[in-house]
C-alpha cells in the first residue's frame, strides 16, 4: 500500500465549479423547496378542516347546552300540598304530589301571571322539575317562589324563530317581559334521552359510553397484551403460528358491522336477556379493538432490543422475568399507542351496537352492566334522525359531548404512556 | 485434539468435542478447551470464526437463537452444563457475561447493578443490597464516578462507564465465571485501557474468557491464548508462546497481519 493513495486526490474543478453543475445544484434546491411547500400545505388544509369542524360543531353545539325557560312564580302558600311523611321512595312523593294536583297548581299559576295561552306552552313534564325540587327543598311548599320552567318544543322553536308562526306573538311578547329565554342548561349533562328535545339529556347515553368502554378495556387490553406477548416472546415460528398472524392481521381489517352480526349470533345467543346491556357491547367491541391492541403490541414488543433481553437472560433472569421486568415495561408505551388508537375507534363506533340491540329507547340511565343502555354515538345517530329542531342542536352538543370524552380518555392514555416512556 | 495445559487446578470449565450448528451450517467445529480460575483466557481469530459463537454455549446464550444446536459436552466443575435437568437460569448465575456493545437497562445505576442480586434473592433488605452495589461498582472501578448519581438512568453514563456499569452487574451475582464477548471493541482507547485494567484486577477471581479482535489487547490482558480459524481450534496456549512462537503457520499469518 503506497502511501500517496490515502491522501485526498487533487480537486476537479472541471467537475464541481462549471454552469452545467450550479444549474442542476438550483434545481435541487427549487425541487426541496417545492416538496417543503407541498408538507406545509397538506398540514394547513388539516388544520383549516379540523377547525372548521371544531368551529361548527361548537357554534351549533352551544345551542344544544341551553334550553328555553320561563319563568314561572308559584304561590305555595296559597295552594294546599303538602309532602308524604318519610319516605325514601323518589316516585311515591312524585305521584303523591301529583295526586294532590300539583300539575293544575302550577298551569293555574301560569295562566295567573302570564296567561292562559302561556300556560299551555309549558312543557308537559314541567310539573316533575318542581316535585323533584319541592322534595329536595320541603320548606319550599311554605313559600312563594319563582321557577324557571322548561316550556314545550314549540314555544322553543317559535322563540329562536323557525316556525310555528301561531306562537311568535306570544313568545315575542314573554321574551319580553324578560320570563322567557334561552338559557344555559346544566341539566343536559345529567338527564337521560326523552322524546322531547327540551327534557333530552346526554347522561343515559355517556354512562352507557363509560360502561361499555370500560368492558371493552378490560377485556381487550389484557387479551391483547397476552396474546402479543406470547406470539412474540414463546410461540415457535411455524406455519400455526403465521396462520394465527394473518388472521389476526384480517381481523383487524373486518368492516365493524360484521362484528355486530357476530355478537348478535354468538353473545345475544348465549345470553338473550342481556339485549342492549353495555356488557354484550363491551363484549362486542373488544372483538373489534383487540387486533388492534395484538398488532400494535407485537410490533412494540418486537421494537425491544435484543441487547437487553440478552442482558437480562445472561444475569440468570427467568423467561417470564425477562418478560414482565424488561420487555413488557420498554413495550408499554408503544402498546398504549395501539390501545388509544383501538379504544378511540370503540368509542366512536355505532354500526356493530346497532346490531345488537343499543339503539332502543332508553330514557333511564343504566345501573350497571346488565341494565338497558345506548352510548353517545348511537344516541347522536337517533337524535339526527329527528325532525325537531330542538334535536339538532342537542346532537351538536351531544357531539362536543363524545369529542370531549375522546379528549379526556386519550389525554389518560398519554400521560400513562409518557409517564412509561423510557430513554436510552 | 484435546489442548489440555498443565496445571495443578483442575479446570473451572472444559469443554470437550463441543461443535455448534446453525441449521445445517457447522460453526463451531468439534473444539475441546479448559478454562482456569487463575488466568484470563483470550479466544481470538478472524470475523465468522466461530469465537463469539462458542463463548456462548459458555452460559447457554445460544439456545436463545431457535436453529442453534449444541454437539458435545461442556463442563462448569466436572458437571456437563448441556445434561438434561441442568437448570439454566442458575447455570447464568453462575457464568456472566459481558457483551460487544453495552447494554445497560434503562433503568438508574442502583437498579442495574441490583437487579441480578434481586431476582436471585441475594440480599436481606436495603442495606446489604446497598453493600452488594457498592462493592460491585468499586470492584468495577466505577463507584467513585457514580456514587452520587446512582439514581440516574444507567444509559446517560458515556459508553466505556456504561461498559463497566454492566461488568459491575454482572460480578453483582458473584457468578464462577465471566464471558466477556469483545467488550472493548465500541470504546474508545482511554475507556478500553480501564476496562483492560479492571480485567486484570478481576483476574484469579473469577476465571475470565474474553473474545477479542484486538490482538495487542489479548496480548496485554490474557496469560492464555486461543485461536479460532473457520470453526477450528488452531492453536491454544500460553499468550506469550502464541505471539512469539507460534507453532502453526495459520496463527503466525494471523498476528502477523497477513490475513484476517
Amino acid at each position: 500500500m503506497s502511501e500517496t493513495s490515502i491522501l485526498p486526490s487533487e480537486p476537479t474543478p472541471e467537475l464541481t465549479r462549471t454552469p452545467a453543475f450550479e444549474a442542476r445544484l438550483k434545481r435541487r434546491y427549487a425541487a426541496e423547496r417545492r416538496f417543503r411547500l407541498a408538507g406545509l400545505g397538506a398540514i394547513l388544509f388539516s388544520l383549516a378542516v379540523l377547525l372548521f369542524l371544531l368551529v361548527t360543531m361548537t357554534m351549533n353545539g352551544i345551542g344544544g347546552f341551553q334550553r328555553v325557560t320561563l319563568d314561572v312564580p308559584i304561590r305555595f302558600s296559597q295552594a294546599d300540598l303538602s309532602l308524604p311523611p318519610a319516605t325514601n321512595n323518589l316516585g311515591v312523593a312524585i305521584r303523591s304530589l301529583e295526586d294532590q294536583g300539583l300539575p293544575e297548581v302550577i298551569h293555574a299559576e301560569a295562566a295567573r301571571v302570564l296567561g292562559e295561552d302561556a300556560a299551555d306552552e309549558l312543557s308537559p313534564d314541567a310539573w316533575r322539575i318542581v316535585a323533584e325540587e319541592i322534595i329536595d327543598d320541603p320548606s319550599m311548599l311554605g313559600r312563594d317562589v319563582e321557577l324557571a320552567l322548561p316550556t314545550s318544543a314549540n314555544l322553543s322553536a317559535a322563540l329562536s324563530g323557525d316556525g310555528h308562526a301561531e306562537l311568535q306573538p306570544l313568545a315575542r311578547r314573554l321574551s319580553e317581559q324578560g320570563v322567557l329565554a334561552d338559557r344555559f342548561d346544566p341539566g343536559f349533562l345529567t338527564r337521560s334521552d326523552a322524546t322531547d328535545s327540551q327534557l333530552a339529556g346526554i347522561w343515559g347515553a355517556l354512562k352507557g359510553s363509560i360502561l361499555t368502554m370500560l368492558v371493552t378495556l378490560l377485556l381487550a387490553f389484557p387479551i391483547g397484551v397476552l396474546a402479543a406477548l406470547y406470539l412474540e416472546e414463546y410461540a415457535p415460528r411455524n406455519r400455526w403460528t403465521d396462520l394465527i398472524e394473518v388472521s389476526i392481521n384480517n381481523l383487524a381489517a373486518v368492516p365493524s358491522i360484521i362484528f355486530g352480526l357476530l355478537g348478535l349470533a354468538v353473545f345475544l345467543a348465549l345470553f338473550p336477556s342481556l339485549r342492549s346491556a353495555p356488557l354484550i357491547g363491551g363484549m362486542t367491541l373488544a372483538l373489534m379493538t383487540m387486533p388492534v391492541i395484538v398488532i400494535s403490541g407485537r410490533n412494540a414488543v418486537k421494537a425491544v432490543p435484543p441487547s437487553i433481553r440478552a442482558g437480562a437472560m445472561a444475569l440468570g433472569a427467568s423467561p417470564i422475568q425477562v418478560v414482565f421486568h424488561h420487555v413488557l415495561p420498554l413495550a408499554l408505551p408503544g402498546i398504549l399507542t395501539g390501545t388509544i388508537i383501538g379504544m378511540a375507534r370503540a368509542l366512536g363506533e355505532t354500526a356493530p351496537l346497532l346490531m345488537i340491540g343499543m339503539r332502543a329507547f332508553v330514557a333511564t340511565p343504566p345501573d350497571g352492566l346488565t341494565d338497558p343502555a345506548t352510548v353517545l354515538p348511537v344516541q347522536i345517530f337517533l337524535w339526527s334522525d329527528e325532525i325537531d329542531r330542538g334535536f339538532v342542536e342537542r346532537t351538536s352538543a351531544a357531539i362536543i359531548v363524545l369529542l370531549l370524552f375522546l379528549l379526556v380518555m386519550n389525554g389518560i392514555a398519554i400521560y400513562l404512556r409518557n409517564r412509561f416512556e423510557k430513554t436510552w | 485434539m484435546v489442548t489440555d495445559l498443565t496445571s495443578n487446578k483442575a479446570p473451572k470449565m472444559r469443554a470437550r468435542d463441543v461443535s455448534v450448528f446453525y441449521g445445517t451450517k457447522k460453526a463451531v467445529d468439534s473444539v475441546s478447551i479448559d478454562i482456569h480460575t487463575d488466568y484470563v483466557t483470550a479466544f481470538i481469530g478472524p470475523s465468522g470464526c466461530g469465537k463469539s459463537t462458542f463463548l456462548r454455549s459458555f452460559n447457554r446464550m445460544n439456545d436463545t437463537i431457535g436453529n442453534a444446536r449444541v454437539d458435545g459436552c461442556i463442563e462448569l466443575d466436572g458437571e456437563d452444563i448441556y445434561k438434561s435437568g441442568m437448570d439454566v437460569v442458575q447455570l447464568r448465575a453462575r457464568v456472566g457475561m459481558v457483551f460487544q456493545k453495552p447494554n445497560p437497562f434503562p433503568k438508574s445505576i442502583y437498579e442495574n447493578v441490583a437487579y441480578g442480586p434481586r431476582i436471585h434473592g441475594f440480599a436481606q433488605g436495603k442495606a446489604e443490597m446497598d453493600e452488594i452495589v457498592e462493592r460491585s461498582l468499586r470492584r468495577a472501578g466505577l463507584w467513585d464516578e457514580v456514587k452520587d448519581r446512582l439514581p440516574d438512568s444507567g444509559t446517560a453514563l458515556s459508553g466505556g462507564q456504561q461498559q463497566r456499569l454492566c461488568i459491575a452487574r454482572a460480578i453483582a451475582v458473584e457468578p464462577e465465571v465471566i464471558l466477556m464477548d469483545e467488550p472493548a471493541s465500541a470504546l474508545d482507547p482511554i475507556a478500553t485501557a480501564k476496562i483492560e485494567e479492571l480485567i486484570d484486577e478481576l483476574r484469579g477471581r473469577y476465571a475470565i474468557i474474553i473474545v477479542t479482535h484486538s490482538m495487542q489487547q489479548a496480548a496485554r490482558v490474557s496469560q492464555r491464548t486461543a485461536f479460532f480459524h473457520l470453526g477450528h481450534l488452531v492453536e491454544y496456549g500460553e499468550t506469550s508462546q502464541i505471539f512469539t512462537t507460534p507453532r502453526e503457520t495459520r496463527t503466525q499469518d494471523y498476528i502477523t497481519g497477513r490475513y484476517g
